[in-house]
C-alpha cells in the first residue's frame, strides 16, 4: 500500500519534473537566443540544494571506518567524505553537508520521497534498484564482494572445502541470499546460524559456535581485528558476489553530473598525487604542472567551463581536493594502514587503474 | 507480624538450621561471592580511572572510564549539534524534574499542585522541551528531529506517550465498562483487543508507514510524531485494561449511592469511581508504566536513535571499539535508577492506598 502511494506520487513528481524540464528547455532556448547566458539549466534538486544552502546526505549510522559519529556527534568516515565532497563541489563548503545517520531501507525510501538529496552509505548498485523511479546510481566509490572467514586451524584453503559447515551470517541481509545461491550452485551442504546482532555474531564465530563467518570482504578484514588473536583466522580467496558500493542521488541530471565529476576530480587528484596538503603548492605553480592538472585547477581550465554549465562555484575542483582530499587520501585516512582496519588499497580492486585496480579516472577536459 | 522483630541471630540461625537451609545458604554464598568478585574486579581492581590515560584500557580488563568521559556526551545527546548540547540537556532536566515532582506529589511530597496546575505545568514543560529541541524560534537554530538522539528523545517519547496514553486509556476503560451505549462499548472492546493482540513492533511500523497515508494530502508528520502517536495508541489499550479491572472490582453500591445523591455521570466518574479504580489498579498501572518506559527503546527499529542506540554507536567509533560493556553499563544504570524510582513511588502509593 505504501509503495503504491509512493510510486504514484513519484510519477506525479516525474510528470511535474517533465513539465518543468520542458519549460526550462524552452526558457533556455530563448535565453540562448538572447545570448544572456544563465544558470537556468540547473535541475530542481540542484536548485533546492542551492536555495537551502545545505546538502542533505544519508549515511549508515554506525559503520566503523565508513560512517560513525565521533565524540562530538559529527559523522566521520570514508562514506561521509563523499557527502562532504558533494557539498564542497556544489556549495563550495564541505561543512554544508547535513549528514544524517539512517537505516538501510529507510534511506532508500527517504531518497525516493525527496527527503534527502543523496546517500553515501555503501548501497550496492543493482539492476532492479536502478530501474525503480526516484533513485539514481551515480559513481561507485568502493568495490567490495562477499567472502568467507574461517579459523586457520580448520586447515581450509578454499570455500569448496566447506561441505557441511555452519555459517554465521547476518539475519535478513542479502548475505544470506548470496550464500544460498553460491552453495546451491556448487551443490555443497551447509547450515546457517542467523544472528542479527553483530557483536553476538562475531562472538559466536570467535568462540567456535560456527565454522565460517560470511560477510563483505572489507567487513571481514576489519572484523577479524576484533578478535584477541586475529592471526588465528583466515579470509578465503573466493569472492562470491559483486558489490559495487555506489553513491545514490535523487534523479537530477545536474546533480548527478556534479557528483560524478567531483568524484572523478578526486580520482584524478589521486592519479597525479595531488592531496589536500599539496594542492596549494600545485595551484601556486600551476603553469609548471602537466596539462591534465592545469585543466583541473587552472582558472580558465575545463572545470571552470563545467562550472558555468552546471552552476557550480568556479573553483569547485580545487575546493573538493582542498577540503576533502584525493580518493587515495580519503581511503588511507579512514581505512588504510594507520587505522584499525588496515586495508591495503594498493593490492585491492580499489587501487588506481594503473596499479591494476578498478579506479579509472575519467578525463576532465 | 512486624519483620523488624526478627533478630539478626534468629535470621542467621534460620539460614543453617536444617540441611536444606544449609545447602541453600552455601549455594547463595558461592553465587554472591562469585558475582561480587567479578563486579569488584571490573568496577574497582582492574578499573582504569578517568584521570588515567586511555591507553591503559587495552591492558586492564576493568571498566574504562576514559571511554566514558570521552563518549558520555555522545551517549546522552548523540548527533545533536555539539555547541547546542545545553538545549537537550535542559530539556532532559526539565522532563526528569517534572517526572520526579509528579511522582513525589503523588506520595504527598514535593510541591503540592492541584489538578489544573499539574496539567498546566505538564503542558508547559512538554511544549518547552519540544521548542528547546526543535528550535526555529527565539533565535534558536532549527534542529531536524533526525538529530534528536539519546536521552531527550527517550524521555520525550516515553513521558509524552505515557502522559497522553493514560487519559485515552481512561476513556477506553469507561467506554468498555458502561452498558448504556452498546455500540461504543463494542468499539472500545474491538480497539483494545486489536491493539493488544498485535506486537508493539507492528504497531510502531503501522505508525510510521500507514499513519502518514491516512493524513490529508499536504500534511506531513515527522517520524518522531508518528512514533509518538503509535506509542500512545498502543499503551492506551493496556492502561484501559488495568483501569477496567479497577472499575469492575468496585462495589455496585458506590455508583448507586452516587446516583442517589443526584450526581451526573461525569461527576460520578470523576469523584467516586475513577479515584477508587485508579487506587485499586495501581500495581498493574505501575507495571504497565515501567514496561512502556523500557519498551520505548524499541523505536530504534524506526531509525530513531534513543539512549540504547547512541550507546551502541559510541563503541562503533574506530578509535574506541570494544567498549560495549561500558556503554551498556551507563544505559543499564540509567534504566535501573529511573525504573527503581517508578517502583518506589508505586510501592509508596500502594501503601498509602492501603492505609487511607
Amino acid at each position: 500500500m505504501y509503495t503504491c502511494r509512493e510510486r504514484s506520487s513519484s510519477y506525479v513528481n516525474f510528470g511535474n519534473k517533465l513539465m518543468t524540464s520542458l519549460k526550462v528547455t524552452a526558457l533556455c532556448a530563448t535565453a540562448a537566443l538572447l545570448v544572456t547566458g544563465s544558470t537556468a539549466v540547473a535541475g530542481q534538486v540542484m536548485d533546492d540544494i542551492k536555495s537551502s544552502d545545505e546538502l542533505v546526505c544519508l549515511v549508515n549510522p554506525k559503520s566503523p571506518g565508513f560512517s560513525v559519529p565521533d565524540s562530538q556527534g559529527v559523522f566521520q568516515g570514508f562514506n561521509t567524505d563523499f557527502c562532504r565532497m558533494a557539498a564542497a563541489a556544489i556549495l563550495g563548503d564541505a561543512s554544508k553537508a547535513d549528514i544524517r545517520g539512517i537505516g538501510f531501507s529507510d534511506s532508500m525510501k527517504t531518497i525516493v520521497a525527496g527527503g534527502a538529496h543523496m546517500a553515501s552509505r555503501s548501497i550496492t548498485a543493482t539492476g532492479t534498484r536502478d530501474a525503480d523511479a526516484g533513485m539514481a546510481f551515480v559513481a561507485t566509490t568502493f568495490y567490495d564482494g562477499q567472502g568467507f572467514m574461517v579459523p586457520s586451524a580448520l586447515g581450509v584453503s578454499s570455500a569448496s572445502q566447506l561441505s557441511g559447515a555452519t555459517v554465521c551470517a547476518e539475519d535478513g541481509s542479502t548475505t544470506l541470499l548470496t550464500l544460498a545461491d553460491w552453495f546451491g550452485d556448487h551443490k555443497i551442504e551447509y547450515r546457517v546460524e542467523n544472528i542479527a546482532d553483530k557483536t553476538a555474531r562475531l562472538e559466536a564465530f570467535f568462540s567456535g559456535k560456527c565454522d565460517v563467518y560470511a560477510s563483505d570482504i572489507t567487513a571481514l578484514n576489519s572484523d577479524r581485528l576484533l578478535s584477541d588473536t586475529p592471526d588465528a583466522f583466515t579470509i578465503l580467496p573466493e569472492v562470491i558476489s559483486a558489490e559495487p558500493l555506489t553513491l545514490v542521488t535523487q534523479p537530477d541530471q545536474d546533480l548527478e553530473a556534479a557528483v560524478f565529476w567531483a568524484f572523478q576530480v578526486m580520482l584524478n587528484a589521486d592519479k597525479y598525487d595531488i592531496t589536500s596538503e599539496n594542492i596549494d603548492a600545485i595551484t601556486a605553480d600551476i603553469s609548471a604542472q602537466p596539462k591534465a592538472v592545469r585543466r583541473m585547477f587552472a582558472q580558465d581550465g575545463a572545470t571552470a567551463d563545467m562550472a558555468t554549465k552546471l552552476g557550480l562555484p568556479a573553483d569547485w575542483a580545487y575546493q573538493v581536493v582542498k577540503q576533502v582530499g584525493s580518493y587515495g587520501e580519503v581511503f588511507d585516512h579512514h581505512l588504510g594502514a594507520e587505522t584499525p582496519f588496515k586495508l591495503d588499497r594498493a593490492n585491492s580492486v580499489n587501487a588506481d587503474f594503473a596499479d591494476g585496480g578498478l579506479m579509472y579516472a575519467y578525463p576532465i577536459r | 507480624m512486624n519483620e523488624r522483630l526478627i533478630s539478626l541471630r534468629d535470621l542467621a540461625w534460620s539460614a543453617v538450621n536444617t540441611p536444606l537451609s544449609l545447602v541453600l545458604t552455601l549455594l547463595a554464598l558461592i553465587v554472591f561471592s562469585q558475582v561480587g568478585w567479578a563486579a569488584g574486579h571490573w568496577l574497582v581492581f582492574q578499573a582504569v580511572w578517568p584521570w588515567q590515560p586511555a591507553d591503559l584500557c587495552a591492558i586492564h580488563s576493568g571498566i574504562c572510564w576514559p571511554f566514558l568521559t570521552e563518549k558520555l556526551r555522545f551517549i546522552l545527546f548523540g548527533t545533536y549539534p555539539y555547541d547546542d548540547h545545553w538545549r537537550p540537556a535542559l530539556a532532559s532536566f526539565l522532563m526528569c524534574a517534572l517526572s520526579v515532582q509528579t511522582g513525589l506529589q503523588m506520595i504527598d511530597r514535593g510541591f503540592r499542585l492541584n489538578a489544573l496546575q499539574t496539567l498546566a505545568v505538564w503542558g508547559a514543560v512538554l511544549l518547552l522541551a519540544f521548542v528547546l529541541m526543535a528550535g526555529g524560534v527565539l533565535g534558536l537554530e532549527r534542529v531536524d528531529s533526525v538529530r534528536w538522539n539519546g536521552l531527550p528523545i527517550l524521555l520525550i517519547l516515553s513521558i509524552a506517550a505515557i502522559a497522553m496514553a493514560l487519559p485515552l486509556g481512561m476513556f477506553l476503560a469507561l467506554a468498555r465498562a458502561q452498558s448504556r451505549f452498546r455500540a461504543l462499548a463494542r468499539m472500545a472492546t474491538a480497539y483494545i483487543e486489536l491493539t493488544r493482540a498485535v506486537p508493539m513492533l507492528t504497531v510502531l511500523f503501522v505508525g510510521i508507514f500507514v499513519l502518514p497515508l491516512m493524513l490529508p494530502p499536504g500534511v506531513k508528520i515527522s517520524p518522531v510524531g508518528a512514533t509518538l502517536v503509535a506509542l500512545i495508541m498502543f499503551h492506551a489499550s493496556y492502561f484501559a485494561e488495568d483501569l477496567r479491572g479497577g472499575l469492575q472490582s468496585l462495589h455496585k453500591g458506590q455508583d448507586e449511592a452516587a446516583k442517589a445523591l443526584g450526581l451526573p455521570y461525569w461527576k460520578r466518574v470523576g469523584l467516586i469511581l475513577m479515584p477508587q479504580a485508579i487506587q485499586r489498579s495501581l500495581p498493574s498501572l505501575v507495571n504497565t508504566i515501567i514496561g512502556a518506559y523500557k519498551d520505548t527503546s524499541l523505536v530504534v527499529v524506526l531509525g530513531i536513535h534513543d539512549l540504547t542506540a547512541t550507546a551502541r554507536m559510541s563503541f562503533s567509533d574506530p578509535g574506541w571499539r570494544g567498549y560495549s560493556l561500558e556503554a551498556y553499563f551507563v544505559v543499564g544504570l540509567w534504566f535501573f535508577v529511573s525504573c527503581a524510582f517508578l517502583s518506589v513511588i508505586g510501592r509508596k502509593l500502594h501503601r498509602k492506598a492501603a492505609i487511607g
